[in-house]
């Protein structure tokens, strides 16, 4: 899938200090034109500084940084590229618009620096104004917009001139819920629209999954996994990217190899799963994405039999609170059930085995 | 640059010796002063004394401005000592109360030479080495605020003084210069040293009956005006007179045994900028219309031809007779030597 | 690092991409490209000198046994062993410490107290109180001392007032009591100004629990409200025991009737001691000062670093609710407050003004019978104070925005740097602190004399300029980085992914954003070069005389008359400033 002619952002080897703390221990990963990367991970994770070492805010110790086939950054040499002459986009969490500049001024801005005259700027901006339905707001401040307008200012200002990278760091969070689920689905048709670059930082799963092409999973300054969405949503490498991803059950116990696969076994329950990595037996923890779990009312083969301890509804369908021995899970389903035996499906390979040692 | 210094000065002091007689209040020397279109004063003089004899002096000769810099005793003595090792000599006239500072300038020959065509009018003690002039004589009294004190309670003589600042009705409520912090009152008291026998008396007596100490004679009147003070001696008695005339409240006396008196002095600033306007203006102080001017602002002339205000004969018939100008001799670089100042200051404070 | 790591896709699936080697030491930090590092060090290196350049003569100067720019003078300790062994100075030193603690023992209680009022209750008239509060500050300590002579001196108007009533004046203000108690209860603006912004920002539920537990108001504020700001009182303490070391005005006009003398008039005094100028020995006394006051700059900047912390950890947008004061605690508290007002700013603006009308005053005189407008007639007619008048104008309103511009170039070399320049601009912006006025002017005029491309500058208003800019240096530079800190980061950083250099960033939108901030600044600076007059009274001359300068000189031949007149139109002007400030929208707040 990969196609160089279309890489425009190559990260290698990046790594950050901070006083004595090694903040990021070495990312990479490459970028391509008409789609999103999204670096996702906690807060402390060290995403939001490799997007600013990405744009130049911040500069690391060691590695080396390309944007559409220029060097950026290459610590070896000791080049670095001053951050306005990268030719990127950035949207700000807090979107950063000047409170002393209009929509117009904001996003003209740019276009500006870059020597364009102000009718074809003007021109120029209107009609990306129009792109987003914010055409009519061209002559207000920023504080006479909604929160919502002013995420689409910002990203509008950061994409006028085209830049070969647009960097996002965060940009929904400050968004109400509904917002949110509508502005990543209008970026990310932008982004392919427009065929540019852009690299998300979120600590929104649900975000990355839907708005992204490859994520980028971090884990204290170490990128632990990549992949796309649906990859590493459902081929976890390791228990942080199972347990981070997705609404999970998780059981300790012991694992141990059998004639199909492996097994994890509590004092008194016990599932069939599939070891992840090739480690071996020993104490271990399982993670169960909670929609692979599915009960019913009445026994059949491969069921376990578990005890529905209470039924919640949620709106759209019901929430199981299960328990096995002293294993407790949850688990979802169309309909109530009455409290008592219950039968849960549970698939092997929807049982991932972590052993402690990996 | 020192060396760079020295040249400089030779070759005004040359300037100065060559050209001065024959242009001395000449037509010549009134052109060339024009010329050079202005005269530096560095004074200690407050401008409200000093502005009728700038007046005088313009009105005289229009073409020449006058930069008066009231800049104090030891601020015209700084400037003159700093200007001169920086080669930048801005200063054409100091003129200042502190005789003694100006005669150091003199001796260390930070000043230049110059016989003033008035010589001739002043008295003999009112120069030195033709450098440093006399331009007034300025009685030492006392000012008393007359609410507080009647005239016959006021002291007369010398003994009648130290007898009152004994006296413990008086405790705390009669003021004079504090020598550490005022140059003209050190000058003052070592010049009475110098001429009577009774200075270390009247210092005992005066800081044992807790007499205040000032380092401006300003906020002396002040405190004797509001009546703080009842009395203050060693006050210039041209600014006491000044500020009686205005002020019911404020009486003047002088001592009628003995009363000293001190000069404005006047000199020309080696490597001057304007050399003649220096000279012209130096000889106009000294003249009558000058020492006019400045008789009717209360500085009286030492002059005996002067009618406005007071001149040499008639401020001695006020203070009683016994008139001691401060005279311009090598007796004021006496207490220069820091060793001997710092022994009279040790022995003030031990007055006590 | 692998070609299977560095290329990405969906197709690496579970590949993890670690780093290729780790590191156990932080390597060498990469160089920041971009970041305007020639102009920040230049403007840094500009000020380093202008500011070292007095300093490092005056230290020259105290090895000396001479003036400098005498060439006989030779290097040595004599001037160290003359002060340290003249017995004088250990008075000045023992009545500085003195003062400088006593003004802190009034200020800092009372500062508290002032602000806790204002802050955390209720008290009425807040908004009006809030700016006239700050008045003392504002006021030139020079007027201020004579201000007091006229009013309460042995024969003030209000001390003629008391005798009348009790049949002597109760109170002597030429004592190093009266000095402390004037210049305490001016600073309790300085305390105050900081303590109230301390406490602005605490939440109010401490407080109101300790009132629900039935904690009456005083002993809340006492223990639970002082607590919380205790890094903001250490603070201001220190700050105010730097500001009592350097006091000159105040001491110079109370302390000479009785012969106090504290450091800074004892410099003043070894003037005449000597009949001529002892620079060497007023250099060591000021060497000596500065090393006094350094160890407290620096435990005043760890104290900032960590009341700065602490601050963090109050948590910004707490609730704060007024507390109430009741109608007695009402009664109580604006009493308080109005008479700490009518004490230090109705009595010495009072004697001031009346003093300025008068020109008679005193035991047996009726001030109102001797009524005059003459010596303002004065002022008008006598070029060198109407020059004066003018040149305090000018040296405040032009010099004041010329002073802000520089003091915003210097503040934008430190913005966000991460350069070692930036630590160094740290320290030299507070080594002129350490210095008298008096003695900063001196240097100048030196300075002006004898560096050649200068000296044509010397009889200017630019020689004088040039040392207030030096002289307002800490204060000015505080200001402005204070408003530049306030621009968010990420507005200027969205500016530089956008395109724009560092100083188009600056330039397009810090300083844009700014501008009301720099307006406030501006008012405030031109308070500050008003009520100086330390600075001018070695450095001016014919034509670049100023008001606080030429009262300084007057007051060695003592005309009062002009004096007052003279305070009077200071004040007018500090008013105008001041109203001119607020009406601009300065901060006077922090």
């Amino acid at each position: 899938m990969t196609d160089a002619s279309k890489t425009e952002l190559v990260v290698e080897d990046v790594h950050k200090y901070l006083g004595g703390l090694h903040i990021l221990q070495g990312a990479s990963f490459t970028a391509e034109r008409g789609s999103i990367v999204s670096l996702l991970g906690a807060s402390g994770s060290g995403k939001t500084t490799l997007l600013r070492c990405i744009a130049g805010l911040e500069q690391p110790e060691v590695g080396r940084i390309r944007i559409g086939g220029k060097v950026m950054l290459d610590c070896d040499q000791r080049l670095t590229i001053a951050p306005e002459r990268r030719n990127i986009g950035l949207v700000f969490q807090s979107y950063a618009l000047w409170p002393h500049r209009s929509v117009m001024e904001n996003v003209a801005y740019g276009l500006k620096l870059r020597g364009v005259d102000k009718i074809t700027a003007a021109k120029r901006v209107q009609e990306t104004l129009e792109k987003i339905g914010l055409g009519h707001l061209a002559d207000r401040y920023p504080d006479q917009l909604s929160g919502g307008q002013q995420q689409r200012v910002a990203i509008c200002r950061a994409l006028v001139y085209q830049p070969r990278v647009l960097l996002m760091d965060e940009p929904l969070s400050n968004l109400d819920a509904k917002l949110r689920e509508e502005a990543r689905y209008w970026i990310r048709k932008l982004v392919l629209d427009l065929e540019i670059c852009g690299v998300l930082v979120t600590h929104d799963q649900s975000e990355a999954l839907a708005a992204s092409d490859n994520i980028l999973l971090l884990r204290n300054g170490a990128i632990v996994q990549q992949g796309a969405p649906q990859d590493i949503y459902a081929r976890p490498a390791s228990f942080y990217a199972a347990d981070f991803l997705g609404a999970n059950n998780v059981a300790s116990g012991r694992i141990e190899r059998t004639v199909h696969g492996a097994s994890i076994r509590g004092p008194n329950w016990a599932l069939d799963g599939v070891l992840v990595g090739d480690t071996g037996e020993g104490e271990g923890k399982a993670v169960i994405r909670v929609e692979k779990i599915g009960v019913h009312g009445a026994p059949a083969e491969g069921r376990i039999a578990m005890h529905l301890d209470a039924c919640l509804y949620l709106g759209d369908r019901w929430e199981y609170r299960l328990s096995y021995g002293d294993l407790q899970a949850k688990a979802f389903g169309p309909k109530a059930l009455p409290s008592g035996p219950v039968w849960a499906d549970i698939p092997r390979d929807g049982v991932w085995l972590f052993p402690a040692a990996a | 640059m020192q060396q760079n210094l020295k040249t400089l000065g030779l070759a005004a002091l040359l300037a100065l010796g060559t050209a001065s007689p024959t242009l001395a209040g000449t037509a010549e020397q009134i052109a060339a002063a024009t010329a050079e279109g202005a005269v530096s004063i560095y004074t200690a003089t407050d401008i409200a004394q000093g502005q009728a004899l700038i007046d005088a002096f313009k009105a005289k000769y229009p073409g020449i401005t006058i930069n008066y810099n009231d800049v104090g005793t030891n601020g015209a003595y700084n400037r003159v000592i700093s200007e001169a090792a920086a080669g930048q000599v801005g200063g054409d006239i100091i003129w200042t109360s502190a005789m003694d500072l100006t005669v150091k300038l003199a001796a260390d020959g930070y000043l230049a030479t110059y016989a003033s065509t008035e010589k001739p009018s002043l008295p003999a003690w009112a120069d030195y080495k033709n450098m440093v002039y006399a331009t007034s004589v300025e009685p030492i009294g006392i000012l008393y605020n007359k609410n507080a004190l009647k005239a016959d309670q006021v002291p007369k003589t010398r003994a009648d003084l130290i007898a009152f600042v004994a006296n413990p009705a008086m405790a705390g409520k009669v003021a004079s210069f504090d020598p550490e912090k005022s140059g003209v009152g050190f000058m003052i008291d070592v010049n009475d040293l110098q001429q009577t026998t009774t200075f270390w008396d009247l210092a005992k007596a005066f800081r044992a009956g807790g007499g205040k100490t000032y380092s401006a004679s300003g906020a002396m009147k002040e405190t004797v005006m509001s009546g703080e003070n009842v009395l203050a001696f060693n006050i210039i008695g041209s600014y006491a007179l000044a500020w009686a005339k205005d002020n019911d409240s404020l009486g003047v006396a002088f001592g009628t045994d003995y009363t000293a008196a001190l000069s404005r002095v006047a000199a020309i600033i080696k490597g001057a900028p304007h050399p003649e306007a220096a000279k012209l203006f130096l000889d106009f102080m000294l003249s009558k219309e000058g020492q006019t001017a400045l008789a009717s602002v209360g500085l009286p002339s030492l002059r005996t031809d002067v009618d406005s205000g007071y001149n040499l004969t008639t401020i001695g018939a006020v203070v009683g007779g016994n008139l001691k100008p401060i005279a311009l001799d090598d007796t004021l670089l006496e207490y220069m030597e820091p060793a001997k100042r710092v022994k009279f200051l040790k022995m003030w404070a031990d007055s006590k | 690092m692998s070609a299977q790591e560095t290329h990405s896709g969906a197709a690496s699936g579970g590949r993890i991409a670690i780093s290729s080697g780790r590191r156990s030491s932080p390597p060498r930090p990469m160089p920041r490209p971009g970041e305007a590092l020639a102009f920040r060090r230049t403007v840094i290196g500009l000020l380093a000198l202008a500011v070292l350049a007095p300093i490092g003569l005056i230290l020259y100067q105290s090895f000396l046994d001479g003036p400098f720019f005498i060439a006989k003078s030779r290097p040595g300790f004599s001037a160290y062993l003359y002060v340290l062994t003249d017995p004088m100075f250990y008075e000045a030193l023992t009545n500085t410490v003195i003062m400088a603690v006593g003004m802190v023992a009034i200020a800092v209680p009372l500062g508290a107290a002032l602000a806790f009022l204002l802050t955390r209750t209720d008290v009425k008239f807040r908004g009006l109180l809030e700016v006239v509060v700050l008045v003392p500050m504002f006021i030139s300590a020079i007027v201020l001392a004579f201000g007091y002579t006229v009013s309460i001196g042995p024969s003030g108007f209000v001390s003629m007032l008391a005798r009348s009533v009790f049949g002597f004046v109760p109170w002597n203000l030429y004592t190093l009591g009266g000095i402390v108690l004037v210049t305490g209860l001016s600073h309790v603006p300085h305390v105050y100004l900081y303590v109230s912004a301390a406490m602005r920002n605490l939440p109010s539920d401490l407080e109101e629990a300790a009132r629900s537990t039935g904690a009456p108001l005083w002993r809340v504020g006492l223990d639970v409200t002082a607590p919380m700001v205790l890094p903001a009182l250490v603070f201001v303490a220190v700050l105010n025991l730097m500001i009592g070391f350097e006091m000159f005005g105040v001491p110079l006009v109370l302390g000479d009737p009785s012969g106090i003398t504290v450091l800074t008039t004892y410099i003043y005094k070894l003037t005449t001691l000597f009949g001529v100028p002892t620079y060497q020995l007023m250099a060591v006394v000021v060497v000596l000062l500065v090393l006094l006051t350094l160890p407290l700059v620096w435990f005043q900047r760890r104290l900032l670093r960590n009341s700065r912390r602490y601050a963090a950890l109050g948590g910004k947008g707490g609730r704060t609710t007024a507390m109430r004061l009741g109608t007695r605690g009402q009664v109580i508290a604006l009493s308080a407050i109005g008479l700490w007002l009518f004490f230090s700013v109705a009595l010495p603006i009072g004697g001031i003004v009346l003093r300025a009308f008068v020109d008679a005053w005193g035991q047996g005189v009726n001030p109102f019978a001797h009524l005059t407008l003459k010596h303002f007639a004065n002022l008008l007619e006598v070029p060198r104070l109407y020059h004066g008048i003018l040149n305090t104008v000018i040296i405040a309103v032009v010099g004041g925005a010329v002073a802000v511009g520089i003091y915003l170039l210097v503040g934008l070399a430190g913005h966000r740097s991460k350069d070692h320049a930036s630590t160094l601009l740290d320290y030299i912006v507070l080594l002129p602190r350490a210095m008298p006025n008096l003695v900063t002017g001196l240097a100048f005029f030196w300075l002006f004399l004898f560096v050649p491309f200068l000296v044509p500058f010397r009889p200017t208003l630019v020689s004088l300029f040039t040392a207030y800019l030096i002289m307002g240096l800490a204060y000015g530079l505080r200001l402005l980085q204070g408003t530049l800190i306030q621009v968010s980061p990420e507005l200027e950083e969205a500016a530089r992914t956008t395109g724009a250099t560092v100083t188009r960033a600056w330039r397009d939108v810090v300083i844009p954003i700014i501008r009301p901030g720099l307006v406030g600044a501006w008012a405030l600076i031109m308070i500050v070069f008003l009520r100086d007059y330390a600075t001018g009274v070695y450095l001016m001359s014919a034509g670049t005389e100023v008001i606080g300068s030429l009262i300084v000189s007057l007051l060695q031949s003592g005309a009062m008359d002009i004096i007052a007149a003279l305070a009077f139109v200071s004040i007018l002007l500090t008013g105008a400033g001041l109203g001119l400030a607020l009406r601009l929208g300065a901060k006077l707040h922090d």
